[in-house]
């Protein structure tokens, strides 16, 4: 029992970590918090549905399920690129000089506005993914995870350890661990300042995509509000990892999952939510620059 | 003098406009319009625009035609109260709704003491009549009557030993859920006596997605039958990931769950779900020409509200027809009509008590199968 309820909790926090990822990184380069990143996730949901529709037309999704999955992810993953890369260039660059609460006033615009245009272009009630799965196929066996679950995990795995190694290992991330160390520094070295904020957006947004993706197929159901639930949750992660460190996201959001399905579970489950918050009250309290600090600020 | 024949003639305009504005009856009709119960909302707006247009097209009432006003409440109880205001500055002369328990109970206080008798066609929490307001009905039936008639099923047909429950924390889902336990506790005891246990009580979050971490503690519980007071939303979510997650107990509800969409969202996991509802008024003779309106105009998707909003349209209208147009705004007197009224609508004869709920509600348990509802128990009395 324990066990699975730890699964529960790990599938959850991977979720919560691929989003929290897309704050963090954000907050990193440009010291906003973007809270619009939330509606990507949202969207990157609806997207799933909208492109498995397109593939059940095609008859893609009968016949390569599998991939056919994979294939929403990525697309989702490319589509929700290009909103942060448009949300980026409308809502934060004219302003990027501006005092640091304009970017985060524009930031909940442009929030306010992603959610009316899914609810009015979407409508305001319930999607339902369609069933591909029988009952029967996605139940946990002798082994207390679902293939979902699986899933869900081992694809969070890959994309941060992926993340991890770009940051690392290639120019581009060097070149954005440079701008989020000094912009005025990195500017005189040659490095183009704009791209990398904009390569940041990208990878932000197609990762809070694919987490999109991954929940409305886990869940099976989603509507326009799912994305301020899911960004406040994930920003609590962020700032409970240490907000602008990429290891503490990931960390912070496995924790986070973790203590709700545990809280949930043992504690009380009408309190599901508020565990998130109690964590966030805390770790203002006891330790404002989250758990995993960032080096030299 | 062509200025003052100008403002002659325009003050006769206005006046003119004052009349006609005049010459309408304006009722009112609230509920979840938008958001998750949106589909609740929507079939409670059909079926009163269905009463209205009727009544329209037979010419109104003394001549005066009847507008709806639609407010959107979202299941919200501050939400309701600021629909409930600004329905009241709007001038209406009667309330068909609001539906959720958690927003007509707020909005009622709001509705009697601006004097507006109210019809809810859905809100079924006890508290609502109880509170002893004269000018408010429901044509639905009450939690308690519910709660006792899925008590009796869960110990006498289907043998529960060990009940989990959940609700949603709203006043619907927690208080039918209390009334549920209740009954359970009472109704074993003093027939055949067979021991029921029931191994845990919790509340979830109205608006969360995932509750595999509570499902997966009752599974632990090993119960044989779990019960949830809430609305259908949450209810497609929860039974389809007990199923995901191995536990694999019935579910049993109320009518706040009873819709197609809680098929939709559990897929074949809603199979063998057992709800409370009322009868089927597929086999209600006086409901035919009903349902034939209705699906010529909105398809055939199931819409279980959508008769009590006719139904509770139509007992509005008839008291306010029957004190007249002089006296219409007098609320307490169309709240005395309906009280006294003897109405034969599409769901059959109605009538009132001293509360305001009705004489009769006659409810049954229903089952999930083969993708639909279908009536499965009636109660002996």
């Amino acid at each position: 029992m324990l066990l699975q309820q730890l699964i529960n909790g790990l599938t959850l926090g991977s979720v919560y970590a691929l989003i929290a990822l897309g704050y963090t990184m954000v907050y990193g380069i440009l010291e906003m918090i973007n809270f619009a990143h939330g509606e990507i996730y949202m969207i990157g949901s609806y997207l799933c549905i909208i492109y498995l529709g397109i593939f059940t037309a095609l008859g893609l999704t009968q016949s390569h399920l599998i991939l056919a999955l994979c294939a929403v992810a990525i697309l989702s993953g490319i589509t929700c690129a290009l909103y942060g890369v448009t949300m980026e260039r409308i809502a934060y660059r004219p302003i990027r000089s501006a005092h640091r609460l304009s970017p985060l006033i524009s930031a909940l615009g442009v929030s306010i506005f992603l959610q009316n245009y899914v609810m009015l272009t979407q409508g305001s009630s319930d999607k339902v993914f369609p069933h591909f799965f029988t009952v029967k196929s996605v139940q946990a066996g002798d082994f207390p995870m679902t293939p979902i679950q699986f899933a869900i995990i081992s694809a969070s795995v890959l994309l941060m350890a992926g993340l991890h190694l770009f940051v690392q290992k290639t120019h581009l991330g060097m070149a954005m661990r440079a701008v989020a160390q000094d912009k005025v520094m990195a500017s005189l070295c040659g490095i183009p300042i704009d791209r990398i904020i904009v390569v940041t957006f990208m990878i932000g947004s197609a990762l809070a995509a694919v987490a999109g993706v991954m929940v409305s197929i886990y869940y099976g159901v989603t509507n326009f509000f799912v994305g301020y639930v899911a960004g406040i949750k994930a920003f609590t992660a962020a700032v409970l990892g240490g907000i602008g460190n990429i290891p503490g996201a990931m960390l912070g959001g496995i924790l986070l999952g973790l203590t709700e399905s545990l809280g949930a579970a043992y504690i009380s489950s009408e309190f599901k939510d508020g565990f998130a918050f109690i964590i966030l009250i805390l770790i203002l309290i006891f330790r404002p620059t989250g758990l995993l600090t960032r080096g030299a600020s | 003098m062509v200025f003052r024949a100008f403002v002659f003639g325009f003050l006769l305009l206005f006046f003119n406009g004052c009349q006609k504005k005049a010459a309408e009856i304006v009722i009112g009709t609230a509920g979840p319009m938008t958001g998750d119960q949106s589909k609740l909302g929507g079939d409670v707006k059909n079926g009163v625009l269905l009463a209205v247009d009727e009544w329209n097209d037979k010419g109104g009432i003394g001549g005066m035609k009847i507008r709806l006003e639609v407010g959107d409440d979202q299941h919200d109880p501050k939400q309701a109260v600021s629909v409930a205001n600004k329905m009241v500055n709007m001038g209406i002369i009667g309330m068909v709704g609001h539906f959720n328990s958690s927003a007509s109970i707020p909005a009622s206080s709001v509705y009697q003491s601006a004097g507006i008798p109210m019809i809810t066609p859905g809100s079924t929490n006890p508290k609502l009549t109880d509170q002893g307001y004269k000018t408010v009905f429901r044509v639905c039936g009450r939690d308690d009557q519910q709660g006792k008639v899925a008590a009796q099923f869960a110990a006498h047909s289907f043998h529960a030993k060990k009940i989990a429950i959940l609700h949603d924390k709203t006043t619907y889902g927690q208080g039918l859920a209390e009334e549920f336990q209740k009954s359970i506790l009472s109704v074993g005891a003093p027939l055949t006596a067979p021991s029921i246990e029931i191994v845990s009580f919790d509340g979830i979050t109205q608006g969360d997605k995932d509750f595999r971490g509570i499902l997966t503690s009752l599974k632990g519980k090993n119960p044989d039958l779990f019960f949830f007071g809430g609305i259908f939303p949450e209810g497609g979510l929860l039974v389809k990931q007990a199923r995901e997650i191995g536990l694999m107990a019935p579910m049993m509800s109320g009518d706040g769950v009873i819709d197609p969409k809680f098929i939709e969202i559990a897929g074949e996991a809603a199979e063998g779900t057992y709800l409370t509802f009322t009868p089927d008024p597929e086999k209600i003779p006086n409901a035919q020409p009903f349902l034939k309106k209705y699906k010529t105009r909105h398809g055939n998707e199931l819409a279980p509200y959508a008769i009590y909003a006719y139904d509770a349209t139509n007992i509005l209208l008839t008291a306010i027809s029957q004190v007249g147009t002089k006296e219409m705004r007098d609320g307490k007197k169309i709240a005395e009509i309906i009280r006294n009224l003897k109405y034969d609508g599409a769901l059959g004869h109605i009538e009132f008590d001293a509360k305001g709920d009705v004489k009769e509600s006659p409810y049954i348990v229903w089952v999930t199968k083969g993708g639909k509802f279908e009536e499965f128990w009636k109660p002996q009395s």
